[in-house]
């Protein structure tokens, strides 16, 4: 598979041509994005009939399109109203709405727009260059390292429990054990299910994302006029181009941070179930363990909203690695674009880079020009977008409850999801009154019957031997970055506080 | 029991929701993975253990604040402002109204309805025609851009099977 710099050139050409697809995929998808419950694979399935009618070309490139933008629309009203679009954005209000609230929404719109941009364009360049390679990373992913993937996730409850450890952990185990609901993967016995029949698949995330981050903000913000503080909405009623301008430098200032935040998400990415929600949740915490600044993440700290939106937009390349190279879908979009092209005809795996290159540099060509179209059809939209938190919460509370209700209904079409919904605003409410992070409960229902299901999986092959955790060098090398991703951070608070105590005697 | 007055100490009763209903599902999840096989206990035995030991230790070092006086167990932490208790309570009882009414009357009625009343109830009745304006423009507005134009299938009611028949699809 040598690449041909012919048909890459033609192919660069051609998707911009197509200008007339991609730019209305990228408003769609910043739509569909921004509201839970519509993910980019729910819009595709809806708009299939169309997919399938129009040339397989121009099918293929609107749905990259579509997906691209979905990603980056996910986090608007993640950073703005702290409800994030899907699962991929839940890292992103961390950061990013402390910053809407301190009314630098316009600012951390501007640098999370150009995080997914330049993360999104970077991982596609290293995708188109690396095809062959990175594609392998999914063969050598097996249930031990995957593991260790899921325990990079996992360990960002401990990161966001350091400011009250056993509040954060009691939280994170918590949504590790409302995960484990359903039935088990090998005997599908149902576990802690209360004889609900809706609930034996596990735990739908839809469901849960809206009710921990939108019910319960909804019937949080209503104590307030506004979501803003009072010198936010000061600042906010004075926001101009200059804020969108300000967040451009800062995204600038930290390239070296938007690009290997990236790679974390292009490397997840491409592990089939792997998915942007750990992407983000891994990046972000491996961006805080070697920031040097880490006591300011969570506050509004620039670093803390590139990580995951550069990450969660790497992924959008990766996903589409396995899928061309091998045949095997990484997600469920990728899945979706498998069906359109066998439709077609078009053949998978290594024979599609021969037969049919069109198509197969063509799909990573136009997601290329989508992320260069996004960078100047979105980016000046921050301005504007972000006056929606301007608006009354007298208004805003009933319109995120009442859409996001429905967004739950929509993936499964079970009234019972929205009633779960419900369930989740209740315990997000309790957790946010009482000091307990709906971030770690969350991570904990999106990691828990993964990691579940991979070490289920791993004893089974062991035939119940621990020790063969330990028994892939790749493992082992995984199990080394992790052990050092959580000493490096201890290690250097002690250098930071050596100097301080040394003054103090 | 002694320690500051009680007007002094922080309200921490809320703070034990979390960790009485984590010790009380992990031990209902517990039940039901009683006689199960190795495989679907293994794994909630191992994060369900280590969730009882930290809600109980947040549990007890909450109950020896409060004997030593240093905290009290009511729950205004939980229920923040008194002016919008009452409020919050009524609009939590019109969101459990939508998600029951709406598999009867359908999306775009119900959400009209939810949102009116909800925005006059957080407005106190001002803004009337506003409020009315905003449910209105939003409940048909959801409807023409998901059910009409994406072909959503949201609930449907005697609205959406009246608008079926006269455009059809």
């Amino acid at each position: 598979m040598i690449v041909d710099w012919a048909v890459l050139a033609e192919q660069f050409l051609h998707s911009f041509s197509m200008w007339w697809v991609i730019i209305p995929a990228i408003f769609l998808g910043l739509i569909v994005g921004a509201i839970p419950g519509f993910s980019a694979a729910n819009t595709i399935i809806i708009l299939l009939p169309l997919t399938l009618a129009v040339e397989v070309e121009i099918g293929l490139i609107f749905m990259v399109a579509l997906y691209c933008s979905s990603r980056m629309g996910a986090g608007v009203p993640a950073i703005l109203v702290n409800i994030p679009g899907t699962a991929g954005a839940a890292a992103t209000p961390l950061d990013g709405y402390p910053m809407a609230k301190a009314g630098k929404g316009a600012q951390a719109l501007a640098i999370s727009f150009v995080a997914s941009t330049a993360g999104g364009i970077i991982t596609t360049i290293i995708a188109l260059l690396t095809l062959p390679w990175l594609a392998k990373i999914g063969y050598v992913m097996h249930s031990v390292e995957m593991i260790v993937v899921m325990l990079f996730g996992i360990s960002l409850i401990a990161t966001i429990a350091a400011r009250d450890t056993l509040r954060g952990l009691i939280a994170g185990f918590f949504g590790l054990m409302i995960g484990a609901i359903g039935a088990d993967h090998i005997y599908a016995t149902p576990r802690g299910t209360m004889g609900f029949l809706e609930l034996y698949d596990g735990i739908p995330l839809i469901p849960a994302l809206v009710g921990l981050f939108a019910i319960s903000e909804a019937f949080m913000f209503i104590e307030g006029r506004s979501i803003l503080s009072k010198e936010g909405r000061a600042r906010m009623m004075i926001s101009s181009w200059g804020a969108t301008i300000e967040g451009l430098k800062i995204t600038a200032q930290r390239w070296w941070h938007v690009v290997w935040t990236s790679i974390i998400g292009l490397v997840i990415g491409v592990v089939p179930g792997a998915g942007a929600a750990i992407a983000s949740f891994v990046a972000y915490q491996q961006s805080k363990t070697f920031s040097k600044t880490p006591e300011l993440y969570g506050t509004g700290h620039p670093e803390g909203l590139i990580a995951p939106e550069s990450a969660n937009n790497g992924v959008t390349a990766g996903t589409l690695i396995p899928l061309l190279v091998l045949g095997i879908p990484g997600g469920a979009t990728a899945a979706i674009m498998l069906v359109v092209m066998q439709y077609h005809g078009i053949q998978m795996g290594p024979r599609l880079f021969m037969s049919t290159p069109d198509i197969a540099y063509g799909m990573i060509m136009a997601m290329l020009v989508t992320y260069l179209f996004m960078a100047f059809t979105i980016l000046p939209l921050s301005r504007y977008m972000s006056r929606v938190t301007l608006v009354s919460t007298n208004y805003m509370a009933p319109l995120v409850i009442a859409f996001t209700l429905v967004g739950a209904f929509v993936p499964r079409e079970y009234m019972f999801d929205m009633g779960l919904a419900l369930v989740f605003g209740v315990i997000g409410y309790v957790a946010r009154r009482t000091g307990y992070h709906v971030s770690a409960i969350l991570i904990g229902v999106i990691l828990g019957p993964l990691l579940e299901q991979y070490f289920l999986r791993a004893m089974r092959i062991a035939q119940g031997d621990p020790w063969f955790l330990f028994s892939s060098k790749l493992g082992n090398l995984l199990w080394i970055c992790l052990i050092l991703s959580m000493l490096i951070p201890w290690l250097m608070n002690r250098r930071r506080e050596a100097p301080s105590r040394g003054d103090a005697t | 029991m002694s320690g500051k007055p009680l007007s002094e100490k922080k309200a921490t009763g809320g703070q034990l929701i979390i960790p009485v209903a984590a010790i009380l599902f992990t031990l209902y999840y517990f039940s039901t993975i009683w006689n199960s096989p190795f495989e679907a206990q293994v794994a909630a035995f191992f994060v369900g253990t280590i969730l009882l030991v930290l809600s109980l230790t947040f549990i007890v070092k909450r109950l020896w604040q409060w004997k030593r006086g240093e905290i009290n167990l009511a729950f205004d932490d939980l229920l923040g402002e008194r002016t919008m208790r009452l409020r919050r309570l009524i609009l939590f009882c019109l969101t459990l109204g939508f998600v029951v009414l709406i598999e009867i009357l359908g999306f775009t009625i119900t959400t009209f309805l939810f949102l009116a009343s909800a925005m006059l109830l957080l407005g106190q009745g001002r803004h009337f025609d506003r409020a009315i304006g905003i449910a209105f423009g939003a409940a048909i507005g959801g409807y023409l851009l998901f059910i009409l134009a994406f072909e959503t299938r949201f609930p449907a009611g005697p609205f959406e099977n009246f608008m079926t028949s006269v455009v059809g699809g």
